[in-house]
This record gives C-alpha cells, structure tokens and sequence, in this order.
C-alpha cells in the first residue's frame, strides 16, 4: 500500500514537471519582453526603461542554455521559482503574486464554497428525487429541464441574473464585494444564485443516471423483495452505493474551488483570482497567468492522488496497479 | 533622486534626465549597486548620498532650489507639477521596501494631503481618510490658505453655486473617508450608481439618453437631484497611415497624399460620434485639443469635412478610380492594423471600414492581441491604424511631438506611429518647441496645421468629452481636468443618501412568490403519489 | 482564379462534405445496426433533427459563395466580393445608419427614416446591419467550432487512444503521460494561453480547442481499445497473420464507431458554449453568436432597451445546443450497449 502511495506521488511530480515544462513553452517562448515591457509601463516610456524593465524581470536571460553560468537561464528560473512557490512579481504593475494570489483566495472561495456545498447538495437531493419518480412525467420533466438548462450559454445566465433579479426586481445588489460578513451575504446572492441555477442541470442529470443505474442492480430488487420502502432503499442503500461515482466528481472539482471563477467574478466585480486571472489576460500579465495554472494543475493532480488513493481504500476490488 | 534611481524604472527619465547630470548620477549608482552588494543593501538615503550629487540640481536656503538644464526646455516647468514629482521623504522610501511584508513605497504613497491611503487594493478599491498629521487638521487656529472653504473662486464657481456660504470658512476636508472602487463592467457600476451605492459616475453610453437630454439632465434625472458636470479631455483620438508604407505612405508620392487626403475626407465622425458617443466629443480639425494653445475654435480643416464627391475625386486623381486598384483590376485592399480584439472594439473599426467601403476601397480590419500588434509596428507591417493620445501637460508640443521625425517608431521606436517624418514640419516643430507663447509661436503653429492638412499622416477623429454625474447629497464638486487634488471641498449629506438609496430600492418580491407557486403546483401530484405508494 | 481564395476553399469543403455525408450515409444503410439506430434516432427526435437538419442547410448555404452575379447594382465593393447564398437572400445595402427596432419605419435614436422601412425583421444592430442577416450567418460559425474542431479532436483522439490501448508499453506511457499533463491543466486557461501562442482567427480557435478537447475522448478509447484487444476474434486475428495495421483497422476501429458518434454530439455543443465564453475575453470568432451576445449584453441596460440582438443570437444558440443536447442524449441511449440495457 505504501509503495503505491509513493509510486502514485512521484508519478504526480514527474506530471508537475510536464505541466511546467509546456508552460515554459506557452509563456517564455511566444513572449516579447520588449513588448511585455512596453505593455507595462506605458506606451510613452523610453527604451532605456523598457530594457531595465525586461533585467528586472529576468526575461533578458538565455532561454535554455547559459554556457558562463547554466544556472542561470529563464528555463532553469523557471523550474524554480515555480517549484519553490517564489512566484516573483506580476509583469502588470510588480505587485508580489503570491500575495495577490493570497488576498484573492478569500474572496474566491466565498463565492464558490456556497456554489459548490448548495450546489452538490441540492443536485443530490433533486436527483435522488427525480430517480424515485423515474418513469413518471417528474423524471421526464426534470430531463428535459436539466437540458434546456444546460443548453444556456453561461454569458446568458449572468446577464438575465444581473437584468431579472438586479435591475428590474432589486432583490439583491447588482454587483460587489464586502469584506465584512454581515454585507457579503447580500452581495453574494446573485452571484451564487447564477452559478447555482448554471451548474444544477449539468449535476442533476449526471447524479440521476448514477442513481437509476444503481437501482437496476440486483440488491435493489432484493431489498425490495424483503419488503424495504422504496423511501427507505433510496436514501440507504442507493445513495451509500453510488457514493465513489458523486465522490469522484466532487473531489474533482474541489481544486476549482481555489482559483475560482473567471466570468462570475468578473461581472460580479468580486476581487478574487478568477477576475485576477482575466486581468492578467487582458493586460498580458504572463507572470501571474503561469503562476495561476501552475497552482490550478498543482492542486488537480493532488486531488487525483487523493481520490486514487482513496479508491484502494474503499473498494478492495481496485488494482494497485 | 528617485526617477533617476534605475530600480525605479520610472517611465518619466527621458525628459528629467535634461536636467545636467541626472544621467550621470543614474549610471554612478547602478555601477555601485553592481561592483558591491553591500552598497546596495545600504539605506536608500546613503546610497544616494554616496553616489554624489546631481550637478543640476542647487540647493539656495531652506526654500530656494536651482535645475540647470541642457537645452532649453520650457515645458519641464509642467512636469515639476505632476504628482510623480512630489518631494517624498526618503525615510518612508527606505522603510516601505517590500520586504519582511512591508509593501513597496510605490504601493504604500507617503505624502503630506488632507488624506491618506489608509487601504489599497489594487484590484478592487482605494480608500482614503482624514489625515490627522495634516497641518489643515492639526492647527485650524492657522486658517492657513488651502485648509478652510474659500469664499473666493472663479466666476463660474459663483454661478454654479459652488461657492456655498453655508460652507465658507469652514475647516477642510470635509469628508472622513472617500472610497474609490474598480468596477470592471461599467453596466453595473453604472447600474449601482443610479441605485444610489455610488455618489458620482460617468455616464455609461447604453444610459445616455435616459440621462442627459438636449445637453442637460432629463426631468427624470432632474427630479431626482441630479447634477451633470461636462467638460472637454485634452486629447485626440486619430486614424495614422504608416508613412512608410509603399501604398499610402511618403513613398507613394503624390498618389499617396491623394489617397491619404481621399480617405480623410470620407470619415464622418459626427455620425460616429452619434452612433457611438451619444454626440458627445468635438470632431478633430487638427492634432491640438481646446484648452492647449494652439487650438482655435473657428478653425475647419479643409480635409476633414464630410465630402464625398470630393474624396471621389481625389481617388481618381490618385489613379484609383471609383476604389479599383489598376494593378489587380480589384477594389483597392488595404489593412487597418489594431491590437484590440474586443467585440466592442470591432465594432468601432467597422464602422470606419463601412465609410472608406463608401469609396469602393476595401479596408480589412486585422486586429491582433497587443503583443502582435507591437510586433507588427516594430517590422513596418501595417498600413492604417488607430490611436488616442492624452497630455501629459497642457502644451502643444505634447501633441505635434507625435509627428516630429526624430520620435519616429521606425527611427527610434518613438511613439510617432505614423513614421511622418517631413523635414519642413520637422523644422517647424523644432523651432516652435522652445517658444513661449506668443504671436510668433502661433504663427508657426499656423504653418503646421496647413502642412499636416495637405500630407495628411493622421486622420483626426475628436476630442473626448467627459461627462460626470453627482447625486444630490453630494456638494461642492468642481471637475478640473489634469489636477486632481479637489476632493477637500467635497461633501456628503449621509442622512440624504441613505433615505433616497432606501427609496429607490425597494425589492418586487411577487415573482418570487408566484415562482414558489409554481414549483409548488407542479410537486404536488408527484408528493401525492408518493404518499400513496408509502401507505 | 485561383485555388486557395477562401470562398473557392470553402466551396471545396462543402462539397467534400455533402459528399462524404452521401458516403457514409450509403455505407451505414448497408449495415444494420446503423441503419435501425438512424430510424430509431429519427423516430425519437424528429423535432430535435429537423433543427439541426435546418441549421446544417443555413450553414451550407452560407458557405457556398461565388463573385458577381445580380443584386449588388452600384457597389463596386460588394460586387467584387463572393457573395454566399444567404447573402443574396437579402437585398443589395440591406443597411441603415443605426439601431432599428423589428419592423420599424423610423430609425430607433434620433427617429430618422430608414432606407428600408419595414423591411428588418429583427431589426438592426449598432451599426445598422440587419439582425436577421447576421444570426444566419452565425449558424456557419457555430457549426465551423463544433465540426472543424471535432475534426482535429476526434482523428488525434483515435490515433493517440488505439496506439496506446493496442500496443502499450513505452507508447502507452508517453500517451498516458501527455494525457495526464494536459488533464491537469484548468481548460478554459490552457485555451487562452493557445490562443494567445497560435493567434487570433476562427482557425486557430478552433486548433487551441481541440488540443486542450481532445483528451477527455483519448482516456475512453485507450480502455476501449484495451479491452477490444483481448478479444478472443481480435487473439485470432493476430495468430493467423493478420498485420497490426489490418487488425486496427478491421477490427478495433469498426467496434470503436459507436462511440465517434457519441463523443462527436456530445462534444459539440460544450464547444459552441466555450466560444461563447472566448468571445468576452475578446478571442473569440467573428461573426459567432457568442460574439453577439457579449455585443448585446451593454444594450440591455441601454433605455429604452434594445433587445432584439440579444434575443435573436441567444435563441439561436440556445436552439442549436438543446437540439444537438436532444439528440445526443437520444444517440447515447441507442448506441451505447451499457445504458441501452438497463432501460427496463
């Protein structure tokens, strides 16, 4: 068991240096530090500047192969800073990213822990409710709800949000953010309410399957033979039998949670990574977009570790291989 | 000291280092910094110290300072009052370095306002509070000028009411804490402003004619106790020509300058300014804005009147007739390079392409991110693109700068994108930009304009008009272009703002009700049925 | 003229399309099992086909273009460009200066008159185009995403799946380990970054989608292809001679279709719906839908509202993803022998 633990993280790190590798190849080899530098401190800058930009930030190196010192290329600068969580600074305005990545984290996850919690909890519980109906107009309609919902693009979910509930029924603010507890909640709803109403189709039709699945299954009909309520063998023993299939998409999507949500807290004006991220896309900022998908691959592939791990635990039938 | 610091990278150093060994001081430093460690790891005030002093630069007393210079340069004058050349003091430089969790001093500004920054965020907000340390607060007692509500000012602060004998002599400033938010989509900070959230905003273009109508505030609008600020930004925003290029630039000759002044004279930026502006912006005659000398109200650029038949004939006269180029037997194709791939941007660059379309030419928009867009102007690749400029001090030779040779990207990366490089406008401009203001300088301002108007480098489009809205519960406003530093005098009546935010928002709650209903009508016969089944 | 002008390309493509369409729709009438899972396909969705059917002809229509011919008298430009079908559906400078509402007479700001009065069904845009128009002409955008995409998913997918699942060992692990690292990379950034490498162009979206697309397809049939391998006919196969290559090609690759299929509906209206998250970042493709609807999301807090553009891109959206969604649930349940049964 151990020696697998072991082989499965190291086969983890050896996908980390993969992942770092085609970042290399995306940000450092496309890139115009000249024009990065331009982009950065402003179209008016002299080209003494741009050039002093570009030492800063290190983008003056040799790209592979530094014949005086091999230490001490972008490739290798890289690796490092990477691997060491030393993230540099952000090629936008030079504030430190690891901080920004820090301060945004909250904020994030205030926004997506509600959408995921409420979210799994009520695509658990609609689902569970359409399977028991399953075969009756319930069900059919909840299919074909699921997917006119999913059939909505995400842009359209944001926009009639903020329209409906923002504008035309001021329920909740249209957009913002708060620190303080008490506030946040009421900026929060609509956001939360969007991501919610746009993700609930896509669970409920993925955890119905699983649930109808698992009743077709033989100790069902035992149970039910036994003389067990239909009530009793749903919650008890479909819902404990299809816990790995829920399980693996939630731990899943659980990294997710961290880097948040590009559109939602764009549009939303919430001052966490998603927005972040579309501002380093927006301003070219390569620095932070790297360091960004590096910790978004980073927590992915800790989460498929955990949840290969957790399998062997669970189901004895799983090979250790 | 610190623009000429290299660390600093500040964007500024070109101008200052006209300043007699600023340069020399910049290079002494780094080379220290280089040779030991440990003198960069000295205190920020001894490494400046032990760099020596900037042979410019001359102390006189407690209050006199002397800046030799190494050419005329009457404009630095205007850079003295920018915000990036307020003394600092050097004891807050060293202390805020970034390290052991202390912010950079460039994200932590020190100073000595009526405010400071008590939070910065960049991504979301700035807040500022009531200095304590300021002079203003410390000793009212002083009525020292700047620290209590003038009851003097310029005529129009009269008229507007801006001189409010409620508030004269009163002690400054009158707000505790101001906050300034990013908003990143400005529908919904729009949005938030009309719901009361915000005291003061724009106005977003989608919003326009629910707002202002007939260039005042419509009665909605009115009625709520709004007030509407305008004023004229000193920019441009133009259509350049690459100079060089083989088709529309110098090396066509004759044929290009036709061309040039054919499509100048097919772009209506009236219409533009309607479709896309609401009206407002003031059509561009010449690369001056209103408020920079140089710029004459009466003036009409010949080339930049709407005139169709005219631009038709020009374009034969280029040997393009009706569009055909003679060489492909096709319409003319041409490409309006842009580093701006929004779908809003697009729209915009359409708009110019359906115009030239007007004359048969074939104009393909090739819009790029930023990055490939620099990329193509730094090779000479592209043909017409679109710019916008705003002063950094009110002086004309901040704009025709654009167009002097010497600021060529093609010569020397500068930002003259158009690569006009003409050695009568060249000579012009060098004359004029060491003048004072004064007949002779507008004179030569004079022969410039008429030179730009037959070459043609530039399309001008129009000067930004700003438009800015206050709720009712905020007082004293006065907008003041380039400077800032107004918000002392502001106000805010909060028992005003919280009784109105509070009537406009009332939530409509029915639907939300009648949605339960719903869901309610469509479960029941499902929970019939299971309650059966249970029994 | 020549070849490589975009519009004789595109004619081109078209009609090896429309032909390889006949083709296999000649070949899957031979087979059985095909032939009843298109009746019963038919028969399940007739609604949800018959949209496609119809966003498909828009689409072809559109891309069939051709320079010259009546309808553009007096515009030189429009003369000397191909015109595709749909574009002559509509009259020559079908145009007004700015919005319109539906069948307007008057201009919507300003109340000018219209040079077509009437006439827009749909109204105009900001810059006086006609909505109609232009919702029609994103149909050949969005299926562009979704076809050429699958086109670079679907072969790279099978090639990388077969090779790893039927020969393993040190291929099987490079493959494995290419998937992996692509996996772990959140999608929508891996997208942005390609984009930003490759460009800016309908073809280089489409190409930074189906590198970061073709993935989740590889996992399915490596494993298929895994278990197809051990198959006592397949073992038979290989002890009586039959090259790899003819093994992969008679054997494993027929017994993968099915899942072509599945994969190829399911994954497009997942495609449709990114371009239409690229388009506001401003990558996406012009012309699409999705680029309309970030167009129209500012014109609805305009006042009084313009609602039309808004309405019309996202109800052809909507459309075209819940009738390509209809239809691959409906595929899923007849192709696929695991979900086909437990219906009961």
């Amino acid at each position: 068991m151990l020696a697998y633990i072991v082989r499965r993280t190291a086969y983890g790190f050896v996908v980390v240096l993969g992942v770092l590798l085609l970042l290399f190849a995306l940000f450092f080899l496309y890139a115009e530090p000249i024009e990065m530098a331009r982009r950065a401190v402003g179209e008016k800058a002299p080209p003494e500047v741009l050039e002093q930009w570009v030492v800063n930030h290190g983008y003056d190196k040799p790209t592979w192969w530094n014949s005086e010192s091999p230490g001490d290329t972008m490739l290798v600068d890289h690796f490092r800073s990477m691997l060491t969580f030393d993230f540099g600074r952000s090629d936008a305005d030079d504030s430190p990213i690891l901080e920004r990545i820090r301060a945004g984290m909250g904020p994030s996850l205030s926004l997506t822990l509600p959408i995921f919690t409420v979210g799994v909890l009520l695509g658990v519980g609609l689902s569970l409710f359409v399977a028991y109906f399953r075969e009756t107009y319930i069900d059919r309609m909840g299919v074909v709800l699921c997917v006119l919902g999913m059939s909505l693009s995400i842009l359209l979910y944001i926009i009639g949000g903020q329209f409906l509930i923002g504008k035309m029924l001021r329920w909740f603010p249209i957009s913002g953010f708060d620190a303080s507890p008490a506030v946040m909640l009421r900026f929060l709803a609509l956001p939360v309410l969007v991501g919610l109403a746009e993700g609930l189709g896509g669970s409920i039709r993925f955890y119905r399957t699983v649930f109808i699945e698992e009743t077709g299954r033989d100790y069902v009909r035992t149970a039910r033979a036994k003389g067990c309520g239909d009530g009793r063998i749903m919650a008890r023993h479909v819902l404990h039998n299809a816990m790995i299939p829920i399980l693996t998409r939630v731990v899943v999507s659980i990294p997710f949670l961290f880097t948040g949500s590009l559109l939602l807290e764009s549009f939303f004006g919430i001052p966490g990574l998603g927005s972040m991220m579309v501002d380093a896309i927006h301003g070219n900022d390569f620095a932070t977009l790297r360091a960004m998908v590096y910790i978004g691959a980073l927590l992915f592939i800790a989460a498929q570790i955990l949840t290969d791990i957790a399998y062997t635990l669970v189901d004895p039938r799983v090979r250790l291989a | 000291m610190r623009i000429a610091d290299p660390a600093v990278t500040s964007p500024v150093i070109a101008t200052f280092s006209k300043i007699a060994g600023l340069r020399d001081f910049s290079q002494r430093l780094q080379a220290l910094r280089d040779e030991s460690p440990e003198f960069a790891a000295l205190r920020i005030d001894r490494q400046y110290e032990k760099a020596g002093s900037i042979e410019g630069v001359r102390l006189h007393g407690d209050f006199g300072l002397e800046i030799v210079l190494t050419e005329p340069y009457p404009q630095i004058l205007y850079w003295f009052a920018m915000p990036f050349t307020t003394p600092v003091p050097w004891e807050a430089v060293a202390y805020y370095d970034g390290e052991e969790g202390r912010p950079f001093f460039k994200d932590h500004p020190v100073g000595c306002g009526p405010f400071e920054v008590s939070e910065f965020d960049k991504q979301s907000k700035i807040v500022m509070s009531r200095n304590a340390n300021w002079y203003g607060v410390q000793h009212p007692e002083w009525k020292a000028p700047g620290t209590v509500y003038p009851s003097e000012g310029e005529a129009i602060d009269r008229r507007l009411g801006r001189l409010d004998p409620a508030y004269v002599g009163r002690s400054l400033p009158l707000l505790d804490r101001i906050e300034l938010r990013l908003e990143k989509e400005h529908i919904p900070a729009f949005n938030k402003f009309l719901q009361g959230y915000y005291d003061a905003s724009g106005i977003v273009h989608e919003s326009f004619d629910k707002i202002v109508q007939e260039g005042g505030l419509s009665p909605e609008m009115a009625a709520r106790g709004m007030k509407l600020e305008k004023s004229v930004d000193p920019d441009i925003y133009y259509i350049g020509f690459n100079m060089n290029d083989p088709v529309i630039g110098a090396p066509a000759g004759e044929r290009g300058r036709k061309l040039r002044q054919s499509m100048s004279l097919a772009i209506d930026v009236v219409e533009f300014n309607r479709v896309f502006n609401n009206g407002r912006g003031v059509p561009a005659q010449s690369p001056i804005p209103p408020g920079i000398y140089g710029y004459e109200q009466p003036y009409r650029n010949p080339f930049r009147q709407l005139d169709l038949t005219r631009a038709q004939a020009l374009l034969e006269a280029a040997g393009y007739s009706g569009g055909i180029d003679p060489e492909t037997g096709k319409p003319l194709r041409l490409s309006f390079d842009l580093g701006d791939t929004s779908t809003a941007g697009r729209l915009r660059f359409q708009f110019f392409v359906d115009q030239w379309a007007k004359l048969g030419i074939d104009v393909e928009i090739a819009a790029t991110n930023y990055n490939k867009f620099r990329q193509k102007v730094k090779e000479g690749a592209y043909q017409i693109f679109m710019w916008g400029w705003i002063a950094d001090y009110p002086d004309p030779e901040n704009f025709l700068f654009l167009l002097w040779g010497t600021m060529a990207q093609a010569n020397s990366g500068g930002p003259n994108t158009a690569n006009f490089d003409h050695p009568e406008f060249n000579r012009l401009f060098e004359e004029m930009k060491g003048l004072d203001n004064g007949p002779e300088r507008l004179a030569i301002i004079h022969r410039i304009r008429s030179l730009l108007e037959e070459e043609r480098p530039w399309i001008e489009l129009y000067h930004r008009e700003s438009y800015a809205l206050y709720h009712s519960w905020m007082r004293n406003v006065k907008p003041a272009g380039l400077s800032l530093p107004a918000a002392k005098y502001v106000d805010i009546d909060p028992i005003e703002r919280k009784r109105m935010r509070d009537a406009w928002n009332q939530p409509i709650l029915w639907p939300a009700y009648a949605g339960f209903a719903l869901v309610a009508l469509i479960a029941i016969p499902g929970v019939v049925t299971f309650l059966r089944e249970r029994q | 003229m020549s070849l490589v002008e975009p519009h004789v390309l595109s004619n081109i493509v078209v009609a090896v399309l429309l032909g390889g369409a006949v083709a296999a729709f000649a070949i899957a009438r031979r087979s059985d099992l095909w032939s009843q899972a298109g009746r019963e396909l038919i028969g399940r969705r007739p609604i949800a086909i018959g949209a496609i059917a119809l966003f498909v002809s828009v689409a072809m229509l559109d891309s069939v273009a051709w320079v010259g011919g009546g309808g553009a008298a007096g515009n030189v430009l429009e003369q000397s460009r191909p015109r595709s079908v749909v574009d002559r559906m509509f009259a020559p400078d079908f145009k007004e200066k700015s919005y319109s509402a539906p069948l307007a007479d008057i201009e919507f700001y300003g109340g000018a008159d219209l040079s077509h009065p009437g006439s827009h069904l749909l109204g105009t845009d900001i810059l006086g185009r006609d909505v109609l128009h232009l919702t029609l002409k994103g149909a050949r955008v969005a299926l562009l995403i979704g076809g050429l995409t699958s086109l670079i998913v679907i072969p790279l997918a099978l090639l990388m799946g077969i090779s790893a699942g039927y020969f393993g060992g040190r291929i099987d692990d490079i493959v494995f380990f290419v998937v992996s690292t692509l996996a772990s990379i959140p999608t929508l950034l891996l997208l942005i970054a390609l984009i930003m490498v490759l460009g800016h162009g309908p073809v280089q979206v489409c190409v930074a989608m189906g590198v970061t697309g073709w993935v989740g397809f590889c996992r399915i049939v490596r494993g298929e292809t895994f278990k197809l391998r051990e198959l006592d006919y397949v073992q038979a196969a290989r002890a009586l001679g039959v090259s790899e290559i003819g093994i992969i090609l008679r054997h494993i690759l027929p017994n993968l279709m099915h899942l072509v299929v599945i994969t190829f509906v399911l994954l497009f209206s997942g495609l449709v719906l990114s371009e239409a998250i690229l388009a506001y970042l401003g990558i996406g493709i012009d012309g699409s839908w999705g680029q309309m609807i970030d167009q129209a999301r500012d014109e609805l807090a305009r006042d009084p509202i313009i609602w039309w553009n808004l309405v019309a891109a996202s109800t052809a959206l909507f459309a075209l993803i819940l009738s390509v969604n209809f239809v691959g649930d409906a595929v899923r349940d007849i192709l696929d022998p695991k979900t086909l049964g437990e219906g009961e």
